[in-house]
């Protein structure tokens, strides 16, 4: 694609006719950052973003520039006009987005992520009937803005159908395929996954919502027909799932089967079932296959889940709808049949069905801080202040003192982040309809408005909060050593921290030896619920006063807990400086020592109905899944029904680990599980590696 | 009413090694043999050595067995009582029992059998399960590798057996130790002769104890843990018919 094209595009249109901006450039951007079919594709539909472009998140938010280069986009990219849309005040909590390298409380993010389309209807109507229904929609409106997005859409779904030439050009096989999706709805399984992944595409979503719900009849009409065998049905699912992979990423790329609110469940769980051999034939990291259950599906999918995760493919994600629907629904204030149609995406946040967006955009580090409130607001790694003043040390009197300044910093962050949030939508829905998102987003069409700009039935946000484990382990450390038993004054304990323990290794022994998070321990497992109602409840409290929906937390991991550890210092949980961070909800590396019932009963104590979404990660030893299978299903068992919501289960040998770290070369089919996404052990940072192997193994 | 505290070196939890299930295993401390591929050498002396062993209740063990009754009750699993000789802090494990008993939760007793006869059979009512060693052939071996002779240990099994006991085999095998055929003729031996028997299991020799016998400043095992085609070898044994 030719940057220069898209740019002039862009500068033709004037912000006041935003969908017809947004087609030009489209037009510009589809088909030519669409890449040849492969020899072996059963499917069309290879990309790859440009530097200069338009996405909700895959090349970046909105009109994105990648290199900071151009002198234009610097002003004009929608990053930019959101930073510049920003309160001075927030801009000051928030003064850095380089939250990867540097040391600070709280980053905004910059993305429209996790929105999920309604492929139902795209196949039920194909591209002439959601036409059709545009064109009534604007044949019966006088609304200037609402017109205006018709014929955009209208002009969208001719992009679309230029692309299906585009493709039918260069493949004979595949031309009566691509052909028939322009003139008709799909009929036959091949028709179906072409169009929802072509539409897929050039929308820029990049999670695929309930697919054995949407794929599910044509699959069983396929094979009832015997228009497919089961072989060539295989086939195709996994030819899907290798153009997810080569989309390449491994953080989305989330692909839902099971569960609640399916309308016809044997028909979905057929498709279920060859969704999961595909997983279990290819053992890719992609796409994460994500299983939903409740207490009376068959159960003979979770059995072959279970086998599959034995296998060590580390999907499917397990995701208990007995906990999350209930939980979702207070958690969002939604009614019952709303929150049935919860779907986690990326690394595990929830949202609704076609029906509301949470984008996760803004990260805090909780536990930097804590550092910051024993700093009376300065961080010590940059020796800046960067917070409130909120005491100095040596004059707190209890433990309520340093709890009161580790809250103050925290809701300070996220009052910012709550706030950048509400103006990150109204910056982007203001620059862009994104006519492919809103064409199949509950309401938008009713309404005539895209998605992000009054649109979406239910605009919410996520936090993405890190840290949560070692904060709780940390508090608790000062509350038992300080202020309980007096072993040691606030102020050398901080100084401790300070220079990583190097002249103290004896305190850090007491540190490391109080009770953690993670051992059924009341009074660990009592703090950590502390920490996370509190940032919980705290952030959902700012949806009201910002106007979104929704805003909650998400306790997810990508590897921020690695890279956020970096610029962290030593911290009174007795973690070195630099070290990672507990991986989400789960206890510090190494930490959970009372074997898995009682790891798995600290983690059921953090209440799921505040937040929208935590991830748990388990590593269970392969000898244990193969050879007490029966008691590894009954661990399981009782973590869901004692409120457990969540499980993403690697199987692996503690000697495989370190065998591949001494030959990365022959352990490239090691998976494992890293937080919100599964990657090839030996593809991860050095660090990251260290942690996986540090986690405690269950066997 | 005194509550009887005993001697505890280790609780494990999630235990699937020591009987049915998911269970919750509480090691007591002291022991009359001296087994020569011991994995518990801390658990020889009756009193408490560097960090090894403590002094709890009942209603202490208990309220850490009782945390995970959701899993013994979906698993089959429960208590075990092992050691040491648990046997041998005969007060305490007869009062952990019969409080795990009051609970509903399954009781597994883990024992080497050197015991007086009339402490094991005041045990038995509260003992689901009995995981019994038998660990050599011979009266003469048996003395050398364990330091005491078997007959009484033999009689007790005989005894409980005969009084309606549930007893599991559990067999601790060293290569070239007590591995000999007579070894294995004798177990089925044994299965024949007490068809009741719930089963048997064969528990190679592991290395993994070193540490603790170097904390101890006692001499390492010198023995060598088994390959896997020695464990499949042992199977067969085992299987094999007379």
């Amino acid at each position: 694609m030719k940057t220069g094209l898209f740019t002039a595009a862009y500068q033709r249109l004037a912000n006041n006719r935003p969908a017809e901006r947004e087609l030009a450039c489209l037009r510009i951007q589809f088909p030519a950052i669409l890449l040849p079919i492969q020899a072996g594709d059963l499917l069309a539909g290879r990309i790859e973003y440009p530097p200069v472009g338009f996405s909700p998140e895959p090349g970046g938010l909105g009109y994105y520039c990648q290199d900071g280069q151009s002198e234009f986009w610097r002003h004009e990219s929608t990053a930019a006009k959101t930073r510049a849309a920003c309160p001075a005040w927030v801009n000051e909590v928030l003064p850095s987005d380089e939250w990867t390298t540097t040391s600070g409380m709280a980053f905004p993010l910059y993305r429209m992520g996790g929105t999920q389309l309604d492929y139902g209807k795209l196949l039920r109507l194909g591209v002439p009937g959601l036409r059709a229904e545009i064109e009534s929609r604007k044949a019966a409106t006088t609304d200037h803005q609402a017109r205006e997005l018709y014929t955009a859409m209208s002009g969208a779904l001719d992009l679309l159908a230029d692309c299906c030439q585009h493709y039918a050009r260069q493949s004979p096989e595949l031309a009566p395929v691509l052909a028939k999706l322009t003139t008709r709805p799909p009929v036959t399984l091949q028709e179906a996954m072409q169009l929802m992944w072509l539409y897929a595409l050039l929308s820029g979503t990049w999670n695929y919502g309930r697919m054995d719900v949407y794929l599910g009849p044509f699959l069983c009409r396929d094979l009832d027909t015997g228009v497919l065998t089961e072989a060539e049905a295989r086939a195709l699912i996994e030819a899907l799932w290798k153009l997810m992979k080569a989309y390449d990423n491994q953080f989305n790329n989330r692909v839902i089967i099971g569960g609640r609110g399916r309308p016809d469940e044997a028909v979905a769980d057929r498709f279920a079932f060859l969704a999961l051999d595909a997983t279990r034939t290819l053992r890719l990291n992609q796409p994460q296959l994500t299983l939903r259950f409740y207490e009376g599906q068959n159960p003979e999918l979770m059995e072959r889940a279970l086998t599959i995760l034995g296998e060590g493919v580390t999907f499917p994600l397990l995701y208990n709808d007995d906990v999350n629907i209930p939980a979702v629904r207070r958690a969002f204030n939604v009614s019952e049949s709303e929150a049935e149609q919860y779907l986690p995406y990326g690394c595990g946040e929830y949202i609704l069905n076609h029906r509301s967006v949470g984008s996760p955009n803004g990260v805090v580090n909780l536990l930097k801080c804590l550092e910051v409130a024993l700093h009376n607001g300065v961080d010590p790694v940059t020796g800046k202040q960067v917070g409130p003043r909120t005491g100095d040390p040596a004059g707190f009197r209890s433990f309520h003192d340093v709890w009161r300044a580790y809250t103050t910093q925290l809701e300070r962050c996220i009052t910012a982040l709550a706030r950048q949030e509400r103006v990150e939508y109204e910056v982007t829905g203001a620059t862009a309809p994104f006519l492919f998102l809103s064409m199949l987003y509950d309401d938008c069409l009713e309404t005539g408005r895209g998605i992000f700009d009054g649109g979406v039935r239910y605009l919410g946000g996520t936090l993405e909060t890190y840290g949560n484990t070692n904060t709780a382990d940390s508090l608790l450390a000062i509350r038992e050593l300080v202020f309980e038993r007096g072993e040691v004054t606030l102020p050398e304990l901080i100084a401790a921290c300070d220079s990583d323990f190097r002249d103290d290794p004896d305190l850090r022994r007491q540190l490391v030896a109080a009770p953690k998070y993670g051992n059924d321990d009341p009074a660990a497992d009592d703090m950590a619920r502390r920490v996370h109602e509190h940032v919980c409840r705290f952030t959902r409290d700012q949806a009201e006063k910002v106007g979104l929906h929704s805003y909650l937390v998400v306790i997810i991991n990508n590897w921020a807990n690695t890279l956020f550890g970096r610029t962290t210092a030593a911290s009174a949980d007795g973690r070195h400086a630099g070290q990672p961070m507990a991986n989400a909800n789960n206890p510090s590396p190494g930490m959970d020592r009372q074997g898995t019932t009682a790891f798995l009963n600290s983690l059921v104590q953090l209440d799921p109905s505040l937040h929208a979404g935590a991830v748990q990660n388990m590593k269970f030893s392969r000898s244990q899944f193969a050879q007490h299978r029966p008691q590894t299903s009954a661990l399981l068992d009782v973590y869901f029904a004692s409120g457990g919501a969540q499980a993403m289960i690697t199987v692996v040998n503690r000697a495989d680990l370190e065998a591949a770290l001494r030959e990365p070369e022959k352990w490239g089919h090691l998976m494992v599980r890293v937080g919100g996404f599964s990657a090839r052990f030996i593809d991860l940072p050095p660090d990251v590696q260290q942690e996986i192997l540090a986690r405690t193994l269950n066997e | 009413m005194n509550e009887p505290a005993g001697i505890v070196f280790d609780i494990q939890r999630t235990a699937l090694h020591d009987g049915p299930g998911i269970r919750t295993t509480v090691f007591l401390k002291g022991c009359h043999l001296r087994c020569c591929w011991c994995h518990n050498p801390e658990s020889w002396e009756f009193k408490p050595q560097q960090n090894f062993g403590r002094e709890m209740n009942v209603a202490q063990v208990m309220a850490v067995v009782r945390r995970d009754v959701r899993y013994y009750a979906r698993s089959g699993g429960g208590l075990t009582v092992s050691g040491g000789e648990p046997t041998a802090q005969f007060d305490f494990c007869l009062a952990l029992l019969t409080a795990a008993r009051r609970d509903g939760i399954h009781t597994c007793l883990d024992t080497g059998g050197y015991a007086p006869i009339g402490d094991l059979l005041a045990l038995l009512p509260m003992v689901d399960l009995f995981l019994w060693d038998y660990k050599a052939t011979g009266a003469e071996l048996h003395e050398k590798l364990t330091g005491v002779s078997p007959e009484l240990i033999l009689d007790n099994f005989d005894t409980l057996y005969h009084h309606g006991a549930k007893i599991r085999l559990r067999c601790p095998l060293v290569p070239a130790v007590n591995d000999s055929p007579e070894h294995f003729a004798a177990i089925r031996r044994l299965r024949r002769q007490y068809p009741r028997l719930d089963g048997v299991d064969l528990l190679p020799y592991h290395a993994s104890a070193a540490g603790k016998y170097d904390a101890l400043n006692l001499p390492r095992p010198a023995f060598a843990t088994p390959i896997p085609e020695q464990e499949a070898l042992w199977k067969s044994q085992l299987a094999a018919n007379d």
